[in-house]
């Protein structure tokens, strides 16, 4: 998998997880972990486009290493949060957790350079796997349960993309993975849309989201946060642009994630919630299709990845330290964690397009494209969401965690926290700030180059506008500050109707099912079993006497004999001398007359 | 340094900005920039206003205030008390 100028970065994530089990246990093996990720950055830069590396196997060309201007700007972020990630899990002696951590970011660079369908599957699939398990190693019931729901719903949405590739494969003849036309599309195109869409938190099939990561590990979720969204709008983009539905899909998502957000009291489900909506924006930017919004779409994915990352160190340094993630038992801990503070107001400035951050030159774009293509009334969802979002982010989460109202109590038991995690949480919340600061950084990777130069986000009126638009939904808050105060509550989602389906499997299975696989038990018991008995005595009778009676009966012959010889043998030593003896005799007799 | 809690500069300032009369100081500071906000929407153009109504002055002010109203006042008033259960309703914690 690697060549003169193609290296592919999941080879050295894949052996590292390999690896680690045999490794000794001085805890020094920490320190290979660092090699994948630098590897991958060193590829992402370095790579060149093309088709690298093709595998033939069971007559199928597997496609391991197809990369072009959009792969290459989804594997640079994906390549520096593997580094942050692995940064700010460093403390962890739990070598499960790690190796979780680097199967699912093999699976997550693996889709990124599938150049075909059946590839993409594969890897699709061991994201799932890898995922499942930063859940499940929380190692509370709470979690473990949650990886099996999560478990569930990624194999089922697995299953939609495989029915849609091989229904594809046998309309087309080919697992080629590339853009399809809205207007010749399938119903195998609508099955593989429908795979994505599951990885994508496309509202009504996001509730696993909200569901799972709250309850990963600390270090788990911001793996999780960054990659199988992301990865789900990369392939989106990639066979689905400029698809109608995705824009309304895409709207609907924006506000939807900010409108759960907002009454939610979990600090690190408030955070999912806003990974709707944020993938929101790209998959509507997706949906409207110009090379502007494609753009803004990749840039939106680049610069969440950092600041969503960064979120979700900063609340689940928050949770390590403080023991809690709930907003009500949080409060009063600005002056006791400030530089936990200071990292989560960048990325929380950041995610809400705050100038100065990096989401200000990439949310700008999306919607500034949307509008250029006269898609108002998407354009006006975004923004909307984007009041949503500052309002939940950028000042609910961190006024009620930070302050609260309530002063700092000096009493309160705080877990240090390992500089491995500051220095996870500094090395990203630095890059927030110069990319928002140098927007080329970012611009000069993206996909549509043409289209770089028709948005240009440090004007001074796009500066005024968010800052009107921010400063006074920041006002709205600080009236409505009493009203939004968090409480302990579940809010219905979707995942009621799936747990309703989960149960009413349960129920066909357990009920329905069983009690006619108990009737069927006694029937067989009754009816089957014997019925089989006597046939099987009637064909043992017709083996012995008819077929074998066609054939000489050689076989009853044998067993004469045998039972003959049999009665010779009664285990007296004086018999058996006295048959030698007639045996040597009559041996003796028929060579001396005989010849 | 960031381990020795309560001990950095920043920790300091912090925690002084919870003495009475400062809240009230930064309550100051933040009406008086959404004062400057709003006159430097009045005095900086949009150039290219998307649909009609982007092209007034407060549009962006009042979009801001009025959709964030709406949103904290509807979410938490009528679509919470509805779809609002025990934390343990599922029964899986």
């Amino acid at each position: 998998m690697a060549t003169s100028d193609f290296y592919h970065p999941s080879l050295a994530f894949l052996m590292m997880a390999v690896a680690l089990p045999f490794l000794p246990g001085n805890r020094r093996w920490k320190w290979l972990l660092l090699l994948p990720p630098l590897a991958a950055i060193y590829a992402a830069f370095s790579n060149l486009d093309g088709d690298h590396f093709t595998l033939t196997w069971l007559g199928l060309s597997l496609k391991l290493g197809h990369l072009d201007p959009l792969s290459r700007v989804f594997s640079q972020v994906f390549a520096i949060m593997s580094l942050a990630g692995i940064i700010f899990s460093l403390h962890v002696n739990d070598k499960g957790q790690h190796m979780a951590a680097l199967l699912y970011v093999t699976g997550g660079f693996g889709c990124l350079l599938a150049g075909d369908y059946l590839t993409l599957f594969i890897f699709w699939e061991l994201m799932s796997l890898g995922s499942t398990f930063l859940v499940m190693l929380n190692r509370t019931r709470e979690s473990v349960l949650a990886a099996f729901r999560y478990f569930l719903y990624h194999v089922a949405g697995g299953l939609l993309l495989l029915a849609g590739l091989l229904l594809r494969h046998y309309l087309t003849g080919s697992f080629d993975f590339g853009p399809i036309d809205p207007k010749g599309a399938t119903y195998a195109d609508w099955l593989i849309l429908a795979g994505f869409c599951v990885n994508a938190a496309v509202v009504p099939l996001h509730a696993w989201l909200p569901d799972a990561y709250p309850r990963g590990t600390v270090t788990g979720s911001v793996f999780m946060c960054a990659y199988t969204t992301k990865t789900a709008v990369y392939v989106l983009a990639r066979a689905f642009p400029g698809w109608e539905i995705l824009a309304l899909a895409g709207t609907i998502m924006a506000v939807y994630g900010v409108i759960y957000a907002s009454m939610e009291n979990n600090a690190r489900r408030i955070l999912s919630y806003h990974i709707v909506s944020q993938v929101g924006y790209m998959v509507a930017g997706i949906g409207v299709g110009t090379a502007m919004t494609l753009n803004g779409a990749s840039a939106h994915a680049y610069a969440h990845i950092l600041y969503k990352g960064l979120l979700f160190m900063s609340a689940g340094a928050l949770l390590y330290s403080a023991g809690s993630q709930k907003l009500d038992e949080l409060g009063g801990l600005a002056s006791r964690l400030p530089w936990v503070m200071v990292c989560y107001m960048v990325a929380a400035l950041s995610i809400s397009g705050m100038p100065l951050f990096n989401g200000f030159v990439s949310k700008t774009m999306t919607i500034a494209g949307a509008a250029e293509a006269h898609r108002t009334w998407v354009a006006l969802g975004l923004e909307l969401a984007a009041v949503g979002t500052f309002i939940s982010v950028g000042l609910k989460l961190p006024y009620f965690a930070f302050w609260g109202g309530k002063a700092p109590d000096p009493n309160r038991e705080l877990k240090a926290i390992p500089l491995n995690m500051y220095l996870g949480m500094a090395f990203l919340a630095l890059l927030c700030l110069a990319q928002g600061l140098y927007p080329q950084m970012l611009y000069k990777y993206l996909p549509y180059q043409e289209a770089v130069s028709d948005f240009i986000p440090w004007t001074p009126w796009n500066v005024i506008q968010a800052l009107m638009l921010l400063g006074f939904s920041g006002l709205s808050f600080y009236l409505m500050r009493k009203v939004i105060e968090p409480h302990k509550a579940l809010n219905l989602d979707f995942d009621w109707f799936y747990r309703l389906l989960g149960r009413g499997v349960l129920f066909l299975i357990s009920r329905p099912l069983a009690a006619a696989d108990n009737v069927w038990t006694v029937v067989w018991d009754k009816v089957g079993l014997r019925f089989l008995k006597a046939l099987g005595a009637l064909t043992s009778w017709f083996d012995r006497q008819a077929i074998d009676g066609l054939v000489d009966g050689s076989a009853q012959g044998v067993k004469g004999l045998g039972s003959l010889t049999a009665l010779l043998q009664n285990g007296r030593l004086q018999h058996y001398l006295g048959l030698m003896v007639v045996l040597g005799l009559l041996i003796f007799a028929f060579f001396w007359y005989g010849f | 340094m960031p381990n020795q809690q309560g001990q950095d500069f920043l920790a300091r300032f912090l925690a002084e900005q919870l003495a009475p009369g400062r809240p009230r100081v930064w309550r100051r500071i933040f009406l008086a920039l959404l004062a400057i906000i709003a006159l430097l929407g009045l005095i900086i153009p949009n150039h290219h206003p998307h649909f009609g109504l982007d092209g007034y002055a407060f549009f962006w002010p009042i979009f801001g205030l009025v959709m964030g109203l709406i949103l904290i006042f509807v979410v938490k008033k009528i679509i919470q008390p509805l779809i609002k259960r025990p934390e343990d309703h599922y029964g899986d914690l």
